[in-house]
């Protein structure tokens, strides 16, 4: 209906603010060749600012990804598409913003899109997979098209076009095959009349030199003269001359006998036997000179004047006629084609109609396949098409739904880490826990599991997202019911397993470093189902042991080499003040840094022993923040690749209360938090 | 790239009336620098605020939210933000987005004092905030 564009710009930018400049540049640039007034300029350029932004901050969160903008001017309208491959976000409201509302909250959510609805005439949120598309129309020429049925006014306009121009090409047909056939039949009525005038003058002329010859009287010659033009009515006058020109009858009036003939004004006397035509007035006026002859002698001459009035009233009634049926011709005919174009044009205002339900909302509309061929065509693919996008827009919603229980379980995750660690005599207890995406797949957990005892875990599920997420739950909820009151590690672990092996799904497994601290013994025993091997700084030696008991990790089928239980060691451990023990995840150990280097356990256990060795850790908390400076100025930039989690453990002098005891819990949540929190703010 | 540039300044009888005059364009950019004036105004308790948008050309809905998101409060507690001297195009989009529904626009600087304190203005200088224009 918009015809083919004029123009087509495409340009890609770094989705950063400041190419924001250069998005503006191409827009104004667009604007002014499509022809915009500045204001409008300057609105447009606004709206695309805000979606601009919105793509920026939303839909990549600050994070690289580009930005396409395709600019494509039509006759009458303009089109500016946003392109862009990040977190789809489906623009809120309707554009129909309270603004007293928002001004009343204090808040400005909505405003930008508020502002690009106030701006554009129209705006479309497409999200197809990998691409999300806003696109944003404003219309060229505002006088068109600002009423209640715009629809219909379109397909009248379009019908009357094609009525208007039809009727033209019809009337200059008929017109001029009109003036055709009227010239004709004139000429053709002149030739008869000239033919018809020639004849009766030459019978007149052989009379009157038969009459010349045997010198007949005057009253003979006015005689023949007068008959002749009383019984042809056509003929005006006859008027016979000698050779010197004298009269020898008239019909008019003889007293012009004998006297000097003189010719009509218009007439011309060296023209012989041919008619001469000349135009007096609304009148026209012929005459005709013959000669009168004897043989090779000339005798004198005919004056035949003759009149065209008669035929060219019965031509003119006849034209008349002729054009009152020409002009009746017309009409019917302009009539016809503005019905029958209403005929053809009707599949088209219903497909228009029937898309236009569709693209209000009405999904399950159907266009109706009818009419001519080529409207047949459009149906069928149109209806594919929305068939087409009935279904992406299916997935689409069922994706919006699946990010929004990710951010459930994300947030349900979230509390599924322990709120407060417990407090132990003699042992001071720290974690830290860093989810490199929404949903980690780590886990750590620490909790009392009698008087004087605490389990300690930390775990990784293979895979990352929601079904390493639930997994996780879990394993959580099984290892706390089935170390309830355990004094081996070893023992729940394998029931955890049991319970663990058939409802797990297959593929998936756990590792685990799972220890059981007594503080009456001040004893550790630990096992480890495939898990990173415990660090532990022993006191006395001032130096790092790694403990790696084996161990299959959960969830992986017995095989040959034997069964879960078989393979499990556990380890005991008598501990002593000063005594330091690591639990943590390959997140640490494999996190790379830019030069592609992996942190490695080594790394860990130098650090831990440097920092340890001196003797004089003022608290815990201490401790566990350096390890994650150590990580985070390992990896520099490059960002997380795994969740990062560890809980360690420091043995204390029992008679003395830990230093930083009251905070410990609330500050561990907050390790939790505060990481995760630059991402969530930004929203 | 354009950038901001704000100048404050207080007038009106008992200097209770606040100026702040801005330069340049009000984008995503720059948006946070009048918003952190805004702030010390409110943070000061002044609430009767005069913006003179003269040098400015462009506001982008940054620019917008920034009074939108804070005429609540300030006409709470008795004050209102005036916006003065704003360039045609400018306006017709403040018109086009209906903010006229909301914020109180004047001709001039005097016009929004003397609304303020019912006499005539005595904008004095007292301080200038200059800001580094982007690049």
């Amino acid at each position: 209906m918009f015809g083919r564009p004029t123009k087509e710009i495409n340009a890609e930018y770094p989705a950063e603010e400041k190419y924001l400049d250069s998005v503006q540049r191409v827009v104004r640039q667009a604007c002014v060749s499509a022809g915009m007034q500045r204001k409008d300029v300057s609105a447009i350029q606004l709206a695309v600012e805000e979606a601009a932004t919105n793509i920026i901050r939303h839909a990549y969160l600050y994070e690289k990804g580009m930005l396409r903008i395709r600019i494509v001017i039509h006759k009458k309208q303009i089109t500016f598409s946003l392109i862009d491959s990040g977190r789809s976000f489906r623009p809120k409201g309707s554009g129909r913003l309270d603004l007293q509302r928002l001004v009343d909250s204090g808040r400005r959510g909505g405003l930008g899109f508020y502002m690009i609805q106030k701006i554009m005439d129209t705006v479309d949120y497409v999200s197809t997979g990998s691409m999300n598309e806003l696109r944003m129309t404003k219309r060229l020429d505002l006088r068109a098209d600002k009423g209640t049925t715009p629809l219909l006014r379109r397909m009248f306009s379009l019908r009357f076009k094609f009525s208007f121009w039809t009727a033209v090409i019809v009337f200059i047909i008929i017109a001029s095959s009109f003036y055709y056939v009227n010239d004709r039949t004139t000429r053709e009525i002149y030739r008869q009349l000239d033919g018809t005038v020639a004849a009766l003058g030459s019978t007149i002329s052989e009379q009157a030199g038969l009459y010349m010859i045997n010198t007949r009287s005057d009253v003979e010659f006015d005689e023949l003269v007068v008959s002749y033009c009383n019984s042809n009515p056509i003929l005006e006058r006859v008027v016979l001359t000698d050779t010197s020109g004298l009269v020898v009858a008239h019909s008019d009036d003889n007293r012009y006998i004998r006297k000097i003939y003189e010719y009509p004004s218009f007439a011309d006397s060296a023209i012989l036997n041919s008619p001469q035509h000349a135009s007096r007035g609304a009148a026209q006026s012929n005459y005709l000179i013959l000669q009168i002859r004897t043989g090779q002698r000339v005798l004198g001459l005919v004056h035949v004047t003759y009149s065209s009035e008669a035929i060219m009233s019965q031509l003119a009634e006849a034209r008349e006629v002729t054009l009152l049926l020409t002009g009746a011709m017309i009409l019917i005919g302009v009539l016809g084609i503005y019905f029958l174009s209403n005929r053809f044009v009707r599949p088209i205002v219903n497909i228009t109609r029937r898309v236009r339900r569709f693209s209000s909302g009405d999904l399950e509309t159907e266009l109706p396949v009818e009419g001519a061929d080529e409207f047949f065509e459009i149906s069928t693919a149109l209806n594919e098409m929305m068939t087409r996008l009935r279904r992406d827009r299916g997935a689409a919603i069922e994706r919006e739904k699946m990010a929004k229980e990710i951010e459930v379980a994300s947030e349900i995750q979230k509390t599924l880490l322990p709120r407060q660690l417990p407090k132990m005599k003699g042992l001071n207890i720290d974690a830290f826990y860093k989810a490199a995406s929404m949903i980690g797949g780590d886990l750590y957990d620490v909790f009392m599991i009698g008087e004087d005892k605490c389990c300690l875990v930390v775990a990784d599920v293979s895979g990352k997202g929601v079904p390493a997420s639930l997994v996780m739950s879990m394993l959580r909820t099984v290892i706390k019911i089935y170390s309830e009151g355990s004094d081996s590690a070893r023992n729940t672990l394998i029931l955890v397993n049991d319970y663990l092996s058939g409802n797990m799904p297959r593929g998936m497994f756990i590792t685990v470093l799972m220890a059981i601290y007594d503080a009456n013994k001040r004893a550790l025993n630990f096992v480890s189902a495939g898990h990173n091997p415990m660090l532990l700084f022993k006191g006395s030696t001032r130096s790092v042991v790694k403990l790696n008991p084996s161990g299959m990790p959960l969830g992986v089928p017995v095989t040959l080499d034997g069964s879960f239980s078989d393979s499990l060691e556990e380890i005991h451990l008598q501990l002593e003040n000063g005594d330091l023990f690591l639990l943590y995840t390959d997140g640490i150990t494999e996190e790379v840094n830019r030069d592609g280097k992996q942190f490695g356990i080594q790394r860990l256990a130098d650090f831990m022993q440097e920092k340890l060795k001196d003797g004089h850790l003022a608290n815990i908390r201490e401790f566990s923040d350096a390890i994650i400076n150590e990580v985070n100025d390992f990896s520099g930039l490059s960002s997380q690749k795994d969740d990062i989690t560890f809980v360690v453990g420091q043995l204390i002098p029992t008679d003395v209360s830990p230093p930083i005891d009251e905070s410990v819990g609330a500050e561990t949540v907050d390790s939790t938090t505060i990481v995760e929190l630059p991402r969530d703010l930004q929203d | 790239m354009e950038g901001i540039s704000i100048s404050l300044s207080e007038g009106g009888h008992d200097r209770e009336v606040s100026e702040v005059r801005v330069d340049g364009v009000i984008d995503t950019l720059t948006a946070g620098e009048l918003e952190q004036v805004m702030d010390s105004l409110l943070r000061r308790e002044r609430y009767k605020i005069v913006v003179d948008l003269a040098g400015v050309d462009y506001i982008s809905s940054a620019g917008w939210g920034i009074f939108i998101s804070h005429i609540k409060d300030v006409r709470d507690n008795g004050g209102d933000i005036k916006l003065v001297n704003m360039v045609a195009d400018v306006h017709e989009i403040f018109e086009l987005l209906e903010f006229d529904k909301i914020l109180h626009v004047m001709k001039s600087v005097d016009e929004a004092v003397e609304i303020f304190t019912g006499r005539k203005s005595d904008i004095k200088k007292k301080r200038v905030i200059p800001t580094h224009p982007h690049d």
